[in-house]
């Protein structure tokens, strides 16, 4: 039995970006002071997460309660390995994409909305982390689209209106099918608990349990972007890039995939899943998903679209790798949490860079963009070489569990599957690389790009840090007290392992 | 040592005389009229909070007026249901502190004492209903608050309201004439009115009679509650009545309907024959006033329209609840009917406060308005949220238990309308919100406008609060009402 300690830890990690979003809208058109509450705010729960970690890793659970919301769900916190895991991105990744959007936001209107909310979708996505049940999970879940809608609607105009309402509709409806499920959950169960290995078992009745799949799977599956639901991630392109890039690699996709890993492991169970054979059929999704959503990719003209489509093949890994039910697959989803996240949000900051450097935002324009701007190309290169799955690079890592993963469940056929993606992912990155370094920068007269207007240092230095990270995540896996040992412990407990995984 | 009980009669008697008493001292004098009422009000509030205290420390209690004992006497008694008079004050006063600007420009300054001393007697009306046990004064209480309603709604200046209070009135007459029958069929089988004598009469009595009154006392208690397909005199009347009125119409005089149809449940208890076909049926309207009121909001233009339709969504709510009879289902609905009470009264007053400022009532016209009124906007946002039932507002507790009740029950089906109608209202709520917050201003008035006095503010304020606090509070509420439920329906499963 895990030891269980009550800390209030938890409750001020959630807490300290709700203050912080408070203490923005009321600093109101003070610059300088927003930008000192939002990074104190980040600066402050990045160092209250990561101070769980040693203990996390010493196999110690921190939980805080608050009391019930209802008789026999409680409202609490409960921090365990998986939890703390996701809960460690989203936190270090705050930090830098707050720094980016300091600098990429200057100058437009209603900062003090959008840094209030940006705090809001952390702060919620912290709480989706730490939630102890399902329900606690679903309050973060709904309040972090609450208030991603006025950051996806920043811009006030047809376009922003239009992708913020399908976003909104797309997400409320996975919302709802969410609650149906946990209606039915907690009325063949009486719990909601996150803290076992699965709390339903065959005795609930095939039908139920296969209607509790469904609707948890589809609805968290809305903000994963599995396909058929994905539609609102493309188009919720419009906003501003940090926006998309929380879309994307901190909050609400990772939330959507979380909530997934939390119906596998937590609320079926490895034993469950195995017997039903439901998650197989995810699997088989996924790995459609995979190839279809990269060929996507491949189309896409601009920029930004082609990283939107790569978010959802890149999540299909992820889904893959839980619905395998191996140990090591496992591993392997959990870890590309990080992975994925830290190479798409250097993509992401690096086609914001791009945009605000140069004004273009087109694949086909990127040409001799690596002489103007070489160290964030250089960023970009790094990440892409991630994606495509060059050793030493984070996303290698995940391709080799991943394969490992789907080899002892005897399924070799998604081995063949990833290499597919894996050289599609090539086929659509290299080309821009090229472009950007290998061609020469057109002359055109009246727009002189030699003299554009400076990349703040602000952006640039996230872009870096990001892809430092890519390298380290990759080449530093195994080092000691790095949160990989975390994802290990996670996948343990869930496959209620005692040994090391290799 | 205080006889407590003597304080049941004050929570009724002394809003209704106060209310009489406030045209004859304050006809010229409006200001002190409303200081007047709002000190009625308080004091009421107070009594009803220190009558609720003593409930919860040692259980009901009942009063005999006169000294006459029950049988032959009038009985007051306080139990869970009669607790629903502490919100009914409480959202009464907030009303009434909102009132004192807002009347000004939406009555005539002929009428305003008038207005003063009608919403006092309504609350007395009310409190009396909640805290009657017989059969007679039921009736009595019910004309009193229903009667005042009908005026009030006709104080409004708006062209449409005596033709909008003329249908109310018609159709509540219809409903309380219905009532009036059914007592008297009650008193002819049983020989009495008080209601525990009554109910252990007619479990022994035969079907036939007795069927006849349970579907009078239903159908005048459901017109009353606006229960679909009963319904359609609310919207017309809520959104033509000062928005203070409305607060109190949606949030509390629906609601009395729905403890009438408690009374009337608790009444034939032991007839079960006759009540099961009643309670099935009144799921499915339920269930169809939900979904239909939602989708009719939605399709509104009009901000006071679109919140009188959604208070018939969630009467539709509750009577998924009453009708499952489930102990969860049961339990819910009370809680949802006191939660959507101080939800819809927050949404009704910020929306007078908006129209209050700026004179528009169009949710298109009030774009913008936003960033003009603060805290109104701010308030009307959270409860439009809390309205859909997201948790952890208010308004999530009542329906999660609804739905637990309906798997019980074995109608899966509810919980898809449930879900369904949630993400409906949060379409509207999140197209106000639109409008509110993301559009430029429209009309000259928005961009003049300002924020509304603390008067309007400030309940819209605590009640925005409210919905979040009684949210947090669900599972100490569904406690409370836990023994009530199981009392009235018998026991439940």
């Amino acid at each position: 039995m895990t030891p269980e300690l009550v800390d209030i830890r938890p409750l001020l990690a959630v807490l300290v970006s709700l203050a912080c979003a408070g203490a923005v809208f009321a600093v109101r058109h003070r610059a300088r002071w927003r930008a000192f509450w939002s990074l104190a705010a980040a600066g402050i729960k990045f160092a209250l997460v990561w101070s769980m970690l040693p203990g996390a890793l010493a196999g110690r659970v921190y939980v805080y309660q608050f009391g019930e919301l209802l008789p026999g769900v409680a409202f609490g916190f409960r921090v365990d390995a998986l939890g703390l895991f996701f809960a460690l991105v989203s936190s270090t990744l705050w930090v830098l994409t707050t720094i980016y959007a300091l600098g990429y936001m200057r100058g437009s209107h209603s900062l003090h909305r959008f840094f209030g909310f940006f705090a809001l979708c952390i702060s919620t996505t912290v709480g989706i982390a730490f939630a102890e049940n399902l329900l606690t999970l679903f309050v973060f879940y709904e309040l972090l689209t609450i208030c991603t809608y006025p950051l996806i609607m920043h811009n006030e105009d047809l376009a922003a209106r239009r992708a913020a309402r399908k976003y909104l509709v797309y997400t409320l409806f996975g919302g709802g099918l969410i609650l149906a499920g946990m209606v039915l959950l907690h009325s063949v169960t009486g719990t909601l608990s996150l803290a076992e290995t699965g709390i339903l078992d065959a005795s609930v009745g095939d039908h139920w349990l296969l209607a509790i799949f469904l609707l948890l799977i589809a609805g968290f599956g809305v903000k994963a972007a599995l396909m058929p639901l994905h539609a609102w991630l493309p188009a919720a392109m419009v906003a501003p890039t940090p926006v998309s890039a929380l879309l994307h690699a901190v909050a609400v996709v990772k939330a959507g995939v979380f909530g997934i890993l939390r119906t596998i492991y937590n609320v079926f169970g490895i034993d469950l899943l195995r017997d039903l054979g439901y998650a197989d059929w995810l699997a088989m999704l996924a790995g459609v998903i995979m190839v279809v959503a990269s060929v996507q990719a491949l189309r896409q003209k601009e920029i930004k679209a082609r990283l939107a489509w790569s978010t959802i093949s890149q999540l299909s890994y992820i889904v893959l790798a839980a619905a395998l039910l191996t140990p090591l697959a496992a591993l392997a989803a959990i870890i590309h949490i990080a992975n994925q996240a830290f190479s798409k949000i250097t993509l992401f900051f690096v086609a914001g860079a791009i945009e605000r450097g140069t004004g273009r935002k087109r694949v086909d324009e990127l040409a001799g963009v690596g002489r103007l701007m070489p160290w964030t190309m250089a960023a970009f290169t790094l990440a892409s070489l991630s994606f495509i799955g060059v050793p030493l690079m984070a996303g290698f890592v995940t391709k080799w569990y991943l394969s490992l993963g789907a080899l002892d469940a005897g399924a070799g056929i998604y081995v063949a599957v990833m290499v597919i993606s894996g050289l599609l992912n090539a086929a659509y990155w290299l080309p821009m690389i090229h472009q950007a370094f290998f061609k020469p920068l057109p002359s055109e007269p009246g727009n002189d790009l030699r003299n554009r207007p400076r990349v703040s240092s602000m952006m640039i230095g996230p872009i870096l840090v990001c892809a430092a990270y890519v390298i380290l995540l990759g080449a530093g896996a195994s080092a000691p007290s790095m949160p990989f040992s975390l994802a290990e412990a996670a996948a343990r407990f869930a496959f209620e392992l005692e040994v090391p995984l290799e | 040592m205080i006889e407590w009980s003597h304080w049941l009669p004050i929570l009724a008697m002394l809003p209704l005389v106060g209310g009489a008493l406030t045209p004859l001292l304050f006809r010229h004098r409006p200001a002190a009229a409303c200081f007047w009422a709002v000190s009625v009000a308080s004091v009421t509030s107070v009594v009803a909070i220190a009558l609720l205290l003593r409930l919860v420390d040692s259980g009901g209690f009942s009063y005999a007026v006169g000294g006459w004992l029950p049988q032959y006497g009038i009985e007051l008694r306080m139990d869970e249901v009669g607790a629903f008079a502490v919100p009914a004050s409480l959202l009464v006063l907030l009303s009434l502190v909102f009132s004192r600007h807002y009347v000004a420009r939406a009555v005539d300054a002929s009428r305003v004492s008038f207005y003063y001393a009608l919403v006092l007697i309504n609350l007395g009306g009310l409190n009396g209903f909640l805290v009657t046990g017989d059969l007679f004064n039921l009736f009595v209480f019910m004309e009193i608050f229903s009667v005042s309603a009908y005026a009030l709604v006709a104080t409004a200046r708006e062209p449409i309201a005596s033709l909008a209070a003329l249908k109310y009135l018609l159709l509540g007459a219809a409903s309380s004439l219905l009532v009036l029958f059914s007592v008297g069929v009650v008193f002819a089988m049983t020989g009495t009115l008080n209601l525990e004598d009554a109910a252990a009469a007619l479990a022994l009595s035969s079907p036939m009679p007795a069927g006849l009154a349970l579907a009078g006392l239903a159908t005048g208690f459901a017109v009353k509650a606006a229960l679909f397909p009963v319904h359609f005199w609310l919207p017309d009347a809520h959104a033509a009545a000062p928005a203070p009125v409305s607060a109190v119409l949606s949030a509390l005089v629906v609601k009395a309907g729905i403890v009438g149809v408690l009374r009337t449940l608790e009444l034939f208890g032991g007839a079960e024959s006759l009540l099961q076909p009643l309670l099935h049926l009144v799921v499915w309207l339920g269930a169809l006033g939900a979904l239909g009121g939602a989708l009719m909001a939605l399709v509104q233009r009009d901000i006071k329209l679109m919140l009188a339709y959604s208070t018939v969504a969630n009467i539709g709510y509750i009577f998924i609840g009453l009708g499952l009879a489930t102990a969860s289902a049961v339990s819910g609905a009370m809680v949802h009917a006191v939660n959507h009470a101080v939800i819809k009264s927050a949404l009704f007053l910020a929306a007078g406060a908006m129209i209050h400022r700026t004179g528009l009532r169009n949710i298109d016209d009030l774009r913008g308005l936003g960033r003009r009124m603060p805290v109104t906007a701010f308030g009307m946002a959270f409860t439009l949220i809390a309205l859909s039932g997201a948790p952890p507002m208010a308004g999530f507790t009542g329906k999660w238990q609804i739905a637990l009740g309906a798997l019980q029950a074995g109608h899966p089906s509810l919980v898809a309308v449930l879900v369904i109608a949630g993400i409906v209202v949060l379409a509207f709520g999140i197209r106000v919100i639109n409008a509110l917050y993301f559009r430029p201003p429209a009309r000259v008035a928005v961009a003049s406008a300002t924020e509304a006095p603390a008067s309007m503010w400030l309940p819209v304020l605590m009640l925005t609060i409210a919905s979040l606090a009684l949210g947090l509070a669900g599972t100490p509420m569904l406690e409370f009402v836990g023994p009530a439920a199981q009392s009235i329906y018998g026991t439940l499963p």
